[in-house]
């Protein structure tokens, strides 16, 4: 059962574009913070032995190609499934509907991006279907990605406490990201776990590439508040 | 406009006269633009926008933790394999689990 905040009212619709900034070109990456980035081409987009064979072959009807694609991919499309709703079972049913999304649609492949980017957007929209099915249709993604007050980060304007530098593990941060709006959750794992670059993440999401990096940011500076408060609740303990 | 010019115009509108909110407005356009924030004015003489902007990275690096790490369950390519061969691939029709 989808609970709390997952539960939001999603329509994917395209943004306004308020202070849209121009996409990283392709290959420019490097020139941004070496800590931010340098992960990015590792994860993404590795090359993989035999994909593009299996893609071809799976386009004429080859049955043991597509499950090549399947194991292949299955990871990271539970994966993102896993992360957006938080549920085993539910997460499962989502990555099957993927892939048979992914069986009727993999004609249309014509290699203008990666397999796996072209993959990813095709799970994304499951996973935000699903969400509206769940919530109410009348409002936006935008809105979905824009998180009431009460929900959204604080500016760090005053004194604090100390620096969180070193005192993240795996497990807090999990809790932390699936404590996050779903909106906040979805362009965090896009960008900074799965290392899509924001005009990407736009496409995906329909939304401005202003808004990703407006959201990523707003992601980051929630899940500081967070961490930093240990307000992270325990629950999504099979991302555990 | 390239990335030279654009941290240029950064260090134009960070100086020491920026406040802390106004250089937090200023965060998502400086993290994407690829400026060396520690050169930024204002953090050379703020301590919690500094502390704010280690923390941002650092989430932002710890995150390379969250890769992938589970497989779905053999249910779920049997549950495909059966909608694949009965033909019925809408995920109105695909098997109850």
């Amino acid at each position: 059962m989808m609970t709390g905040q997952a539960g939001k009212r999603i329509k994917m619709t395209k943004s306004v574009t308020n202070g849209v900034f121009s996409p990283p070109a392709k290959g420019t990456a490097t020139a941004a913070p070496e800590r931010l980035k340098s992960n990015q081409h590792l994860r993404r987009n590795p090359p993989i032995a035999g994909e593009a064979e299996a893609i071809a072959a799976a386009q004429t009807g080859d049955a043991a190609a597509f499950e090549r694609l399947y194991s292949l991919h299955k990871r990271r499309v539970y994966s993102l499934c896993l992360r957006m709703l938080g549920n085993v079972a539910e997460a499962e049913d989502l990555t099957q509907e993927a892939f048979l999304q992914l069986y009727r649609k993999i004609g249309t492949f014509r290699g203008d991006s990666a397999f796996s980017t072209w993959l990813h957007r095709l799970a994304v929209n499951v996973v935000l279907m699903h969400l509206r099915k769940k919530g109410l249709p009348q409002v936006s993604l935008e809105e979905t990605l824009e998180p009431s007050q009460e929900d959204g980060p604080r500016k760090d304007i005053g004194a604090r406490d100390l620096m969180l530098s070193g005192s993240i593990d795996r497990v807090t941060l999990e809790r932390a990201v699936s404590d996050l709006p779903p909106g906040y959750r979805l362009v965090f794992v896009l960008h900074d776990v799965e290392g899509y670059e924001h005009n990407e993440i736009a496409d995906m999401l329909e939304c401005s590439i202003g808004n990703s990096k407006s959201q990523l940011h707003k992601a980051r500076m929630k899940l500081r508040d967070l961490l930093r408060t240990g307000q992270t609740s325990a629950r999504r303990e099979a991302l555990l | 406009m390239n990335a030279g010019s654009k941290n240029n115009e950064f260090m134009k509108t960070t100086g020491p006269s920026t406040t802390c909110a106004q250089f937090q407005d200023q965060l998502p356009e400086l993290f994407e633009s690829g400026a060396d924030l520690k050169e930024q004015e204002h953090l050379k003489t703020c301590e919690q926008c500094s502390a704010l902007v280690s923390d941002l990275e650092y989430i932002a690096q710890q995150a390379k933790l969250l890769l992938p790490i589970h497989d779905p369950s053999p249910a779920v390519w049997e549950n495909i394999q059966t909608s694949l061969s009965s033909g019925k691939q809408d995920s109105g029709s695909r098997p109850v689990k």
